[in-house]
């Protein structure tokens, strides 16, 4: 009985800490969802766009001296940017050709090892620090320590994703992305000019690119090599299921407090294991996901 | 108000339609009868703008038709497609907006859902209902009011009839009356060809995607090769049999 008195204020711990991270891989898998959902592949350039922005966010607080606010705006404006030119330079001639899937993903590697590459040979490949935003950084609720920043980068990632859920299904413009989802090629027989939409798509996902870029960043530092972290908005959204934006969620922050607590009650060397077995795991015996469609539903 | 010159359209090696003719008048109930594969589907879908021709062209109000599917819907025509094709993750309702995306008039697109509705009281009772979950009927009402949303001056219908009951079938076929009544000019590809000749003021019959015959419904209904081949009456010592 003492034991487990003991222990529970620890469990408490890494759930708040779980839920942290858990919800900066929602915001990145909610991006990576959009695009899926809308171009059916993955887009392994995304996750480099999420660093290029934590990249903008830096150099907007540290070299410009910004506030956050600005510069969470910065990098969410320049993320978006990025994204939609990722599309017109990566994909958007394959698209026209109907291209076959596997296709656009060769071109999302390359371009993911262009970017990593031109930050290398450009910027460098160092860690490079946010400003301190807070003089007492944590927070202690209910006996459990939390960092300021991240309980402002959950809140925040909780408000980002329900103005998305809003915009995807209260607008002109979200519902029309939902229905090419389903079928774009109709979509278009309804007045919807397919090149717009997509465009709007990535930009919308380079937002989200943006925030997390950011919030990563400050948790974990910028540099060229954060593709290990940016790897887990695909897992997280391959858990919840390509393409499903409440799965993308749930997948994120799943995975945040499940990775948390194998690396607190196991090993932190075994996290990153853990997570790809996970990937694995569902790839094989679920590759629809929690809340994906069926492959059926896809066609 | 359409003119079609003189079409050619491929898919890839395979010639689907072979310089094919043919004009819709403002006003009018134009139909397209042919057996499976004789290339309705394609001449529609070309129509709409989702497949170029590889010669003739198409001029609809005295203009080019424009490229790209999203353009011809904005020049006034509007496609209900094969086999309904509706967003099955959508709602009825959401289905209908996206029928009316490209126009911007909130009050207008709402006081045409509510007319809609009058028109199929399906839609009403299933308004929130996702797409997917309706029955083939029910679809195809929604599929139709979805092709209207846009308000289009031509509507194109390919096979509304297919997969329904005899029931729903005459429905459907009274509805296009309707509309017609109302000044919408269509153009109406059927296997149906009895009930489609009935309703219409013109056919073409395409067969291996060539026009092998034109005329008024009521003469083609009166047709020894349409009586044969579409309408199932054999003669015999010359009197139609069934
Ligand atoms: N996407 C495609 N690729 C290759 N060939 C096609 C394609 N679509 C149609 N065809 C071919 O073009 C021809 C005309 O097809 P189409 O669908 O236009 O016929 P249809 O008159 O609509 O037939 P149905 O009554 O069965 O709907 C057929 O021979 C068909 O095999
Ligand atoms: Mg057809």
């Amino acid at each position: 009985m003492e034991g487990l008195v003991l222990k529970l204020p620890l469990a408490f711990q890494t759930l708040v800490t779980g839920l942290a991270i858990g919800g900066i891989y929602a915001l990145m898998a909610v991006g990576y969802s959009l695009i899926f959902s809308i171009l059916n592949f993955s887009n392994f350039a995304y996750g480099m766009v999420i660093m290029l922005a934590s990249f903008l966010g830096y150099f907007a607080m540290s070299g410009l001296g910004l506030g956050l606010g600005p510069a969470l705006l910065c990098a969410m404006l320049g993320a978006a940017l990025l994204s939609f030119l990722n599309e017109r330079v990566a994909y958007s001639s394959l698209r026209r050709r109907r291209a076959p899937p596997l296709y656009f993903m060769i071109s999302a590697m390359g371009t993911s090892i262009f970017l990593e590459n031109m930050v290398y040979a450009t910027i460098g490949s160092r860690y490079n620090a946010y400003p301190e935003l807070f003089a007492v950084p944590t927070l202690n609720i209910f006996g459990a320590s939390i960092g300021k920043m991240d309980l402002f980068a959950m809140v925040f990632s909780v408000l980002a994703i329900s103005a998305l859920t809003f915009f995807i299904h209260h607008t002109r413009l979200g519902i029309a992305i939902r229905g090419a989802s389903y079928d774009a090629s109709m979509a278009e027989l309804n007045g919807v000019s397919l090149d717009w939409l997509i465009g709007t798509v990535f930009a919308l996902a380079g937002l989200f690119a943006g925030l997390s870029g950011v919030f990563l960043g400050i948790k974990y530092m910028a540099y060229p090599n954060m593709g290990w972290i940016t790897n887990k908005a695909y897992i997280a959204a391959v858990i919840g299921g390509l393409g499903s934006l409440p799965g993308a969620v749930a997948g994120g922050f799943l995975l945040g407090v499940l990775e948390t607590f194998v690396s607190v009650y196991l090993s932190s060397t075994l996290r990153d294991v853990f997570s790809f077995s996970l990937l694995i795991l569902f790839l094989v015996l679920m590759p629809s996901g929690l809340f994906g469609k069926t492959l059926e539903e896809k066609v | 108000m359409l003119d079609v010159d003189c079409i050619s359209v491929c898919y890839g090696q395979i010639r689907a339609l072979r310089r094919v003719s043919l004009k819709v008048p403002r006003g009018s109930v134009v139909s397209l009868v042919g057996a499976n594969g004789a290339g309705k589907s394609t001449l529609m879908m070309t129509i709409a703008g989702a497949l170029r021709p590889t010669e003739g062209r198409i001029a609809f109000d005295g203009r080019p038709l424009p490229a790209g599917p999203h353009r011809v819907v904005a020049a006034g025509i509007s496609l209900v497609p094969e086999r309904r094709r509706l967003y099955a993750n959508l709602t009825v309702r959401e289905n209908l907006l996206m029928g009316a995306h490209l126009r911007r008039d909130r009050e207008g697109i709402h006081a045409d859902i509510d007319r809609l509705c009058g028109l199929f009281p399906i839609l009403k009772e299933r308004f929130s209902q996702y797409a997917g979950t309706l029955s083939g009927g029910e679809q195809q009402m929604v599929a139709i009011a979805r092709g209207l949303m846009s308000r289009p001056a031509l509507l194109l219908m390919d096979e509304p009839s297919l997969g329904l009951a005899p029931l729903i079938t005459r429905q459907v076929f009274s509805i296009i009356a309707d509309l017609r009544r109302q000044g919408t000019t269509i153009l109406l590809a059927e296997q149906n060809a009895h009930q489609s000749l009935e309703i219409s003021d013109y056919a073409y019959v395409l067969e291996s995607g060539e026009v092998v015959l034109e005329g008024s419904g009521q003469v083609l209904l009166n047709d020894v090769r349409m009586q044969e081949s579409y309408l199932g009456i054999r003669k015999k010592n010359g009197r139609p049999v069934r």
